[in-house]
């Protein structure tokens, strides 16, 4: 076990930067998720921790060891693909076992070991099957037997959950975030899909075009995401342009929101559409005019007009309350509902 | 009920001359010659009309023809496993080629196949002649003190048959390699395998069929491999082919002609199919 650190990690392909001076810490023990758009490079960064894709600059330190010029098969890594990648001519047994015959384990500790990892992914039995003999969901736990079985330092995941169904996806989410945790593995995951992300990390690096626009744990994203495109790519939200006025936000057309630790130079809010609360017209708030209002079994769905023209999306848990397109109603949002930021940053 | 006639006479429209004309240039003939190998050859009368194995038998018992068998297939063997030794490193390095490339590398493999076998094999007399493009070059570095006969020798006629193969060869790696899927290499590399194991254990396995498919069909083109045997290997050289071809043109004995033939189908198809069946069996995992 050992953490990852990678600093200022940098791939060019002539003259495009695939990843453009990425630096992360990794601790020990972490599970890392490296969430962004496709084209945002965190494939390529994850394949140059791998080993499958030489740095044009930087270096990755696997605990105390320096890998940066070390080849795939020295690195002591699991790996776990998107396509499964089993070998489809050998067995369950045989595809788990092979890095431990890389290895010149004995044939005794291959079985025993072989075993356990088949039944810590719940695939006691299944030995003797062939990968085509099995469904998706139990290919990819074959897989990570396979990346486990050889107790690597780190454990590295390329889109695990994007092959399978919507239930199995869940299921298999579920299974990873108990195995790292049972077995106390770095691992850094690679996704683009948020919920998945924020499900199994212990810390996100929000990437984009080649660069980490923000890390930290799933609430803090989410809460307090460090600029526009993190904010949206977490989660909806509502944006406004304005300027910041000792502690209150000002928007363009001039309405003023209380808004705690608002940074002085913050030119946009961002308000999540959950944050709001709906009170009757009149109550203390904002005023505003239901132009959409979608019920959605759960809860209520509503596109607000407010008094300065601005739109303001809600969504808001069912409470018996029926909103109905055009009615009056008032929109609190708490001080610490609001978050603000400086586009560009 | 009616449109399932005329479904099939759409159906029998569309089969009917491919079918006229493989009957006609292919079955009858055969069967001419499977009835020719059964008659006797008497010199001064040529053909005469009987029921006879003798021909056959004279193959099998006569050392010479023998000769003839196995010079054939160990050339069928040897160029065959040349061109899969050599073909496959160029097959993947197409296979891995970045797409812009990979049109143009593709060209120069189809490119030899625009030169017909004979015109190849022409080529092949001019290099390696007395006086030929290798004689030349060996005598300069002074590796030879004098012209090394090349020309109708075993090695000669390998290297012929071994030009005219090495792209279908490739062609047909190259299009399962393409095939197969590169997170498995990578999977092997991740678990601890280098770059040879992980070609031994992995890459090598998945191509298997590729590489029986590419091994067959090269072999089945030097079993009846003709003018290059005939334009390289001289007149001395025999391989079964021009054997086949030299008893019905030169000695006009129809008979023995039309045996060999069958005996040399006959050894292709009984080959291929052991060879066919044990490597099914082996790779019944895949």
């Amino acid at each position: 076990m050992a953490g990852i650190r990678i600093e200022s990690l940098a791939k060019r392909y002539n003259a495009v930067s695939a990843v453009d001076g990425v630096t992360l810490d990794v601790r020990d023990g972490e599970f890392l998720v490296l969430l962004g758009p496709s084209g945002c490079g965190k494939t390529t960064t994850l394949r140059m921790i791998a080993g499958f894709v030489a740095p044009s600059e930087g270096c990755v330190r696997i605990g105390a060891r320096d890998v940066t010029h070390e080849p795939p098969y020295r690195r002591n890594i699991g790996l776990v693909f998107q396509n499964y990648a089993l070998f489809p001519h050998l067995t369950v047994e045989e595809n788990v076992a092979f890095g431990l015959r890389r290895r010149r384990v004995g044939e005794a500790a291959i079985r025993t070991r072989v075993a356990t990892a088949l039944s810590r992914v719940k695939l006691d039995g299944f030995g003797g099957r062939y990968p085509r003999a099995m469904s998706g969901g139990q290919q990819q736990r074959v897989a990570i037997a396979r990346a486990i079985v050889i107790e690597p330092d780190v454990l590295l995941l390329d889109e695990p959950l994007s092959n399978l169904d919507a239930q199995l996806r869940h299921d298999v989410r579920g299974e990873l975030r108990r195995l790292q945790t049972e077995l106390g593995i770095t691992t850094i995951m690679v996704t683009h899909d948020q919920d998945e992300a924020m499900s199994v990390a212990d810390r996100l690096a929000v990437m984009e075009k080649g660069q980490v626009r923000q890390v930290g744990t799933p609430s803090e994203i989410y809460r307090r995401p460090a600029d526009r495109f993190v904010a949206s790519f977490v989660g909806r939200a509502n944006f406004y342009a304005g300027r910041a006025e000792r502690g209150i936000f000002v928007t363009a057309s001039g309405l003023r929101l209380p808004v705690a630790d608002l940074a002085e130079g913050a030119d946009t809010l961002m308000i999540r559409p959950e944050a709001v609360g709906l009170r009757p017209a009149g109550a203390d708030g904002l005023a505003a005019t239901v132009e959409t209002a979608t019920y959605l079994g759960a809860g209520w769905e509503l596109e607000l007009r407010l008094a300065g023209g601005e739109r303001l999306s809600v969504v808001a848990p069912d409470a018996g309350e029926h909103w109905r397109q055009g009615q009056i109603l008032t929109a609190h949002v708490a001080p610490t509902a609001g978050v603000g930021m400086r586009t560009g940053s | 009920m009616s449109a399932a006639t005329t479904e099939q006479r759409r159906f029998a429209t569309l089969l009917a001359p491919a079918t006229v004309i493989v009957v006609a240039g292919l079955v009858l003939p055969l069967l001419l010659m499977a009835r020719y190998s059964l008659n006797r050859f008497e010199p001064g009368q040529f053909m005469v009309e009987a029921l006879t194995f003798g021909n056959y038998v004279k193959i099998i018992s006569d050392p010479y023809y023998r000769r003839i068998a196995v010079t054939t297939v160990t050339m069928a063997f040897t160029a065959t496993a040349i061109c899969l030794v050599v073909g496959f490193p160029v097959a993947s390095a197409i296979a891995r080629a970045p797409a812009r490339w990979k049109t143009a590398l593709l060209l120069l493999v189809i490119l030899p196949l625009f030169v017909g076998n004979a015109v190849r094999a022409a080529g092949w007399m001019v290099a390696l002649g007395q006086k030929g493009l290798l004689n030349w070059i060996l005598l300069r570095l002074g590796i030879v003190s004098e012209p090394a006969a090349f020309m109708y020798t075993w090695g000669a006629v390998c290297a012929g048959i071994v030009s005219v193969n090495l792209p279908y060869v490739v062609l047909t790696l190259q299009s399962v390699l393409e095939g197969t899927e590169k997170s498995a290499v990578d999977a092997a590399q991740s678990l601890g395998a280098t770059p040879f194991t992980t070609w031994r254990l992995v890459t090598l396995p998945l191509a298997m069929p590729g590489v029986v498919a590419a091994g067959l069909l090269s072999f089945i083109l030097a079993m009846n491999a003709y003018a290059t045997p005939v334009l390289l290997g001289g007149p001395t050289f025999q391989m079964m082919a021009p054997s086949v071809a030299d008893q019905v043109l030169q000695q006009s004995n129809w008979p023995l002609g039309a045996a060999l033939a069958f005996t040399l189908t006959a050894i292709t198809l009984i080959l291929t199919a052991t060879v066919s069946f044990t490597l099914a069996r082996t790779h019944a995992g895949a």
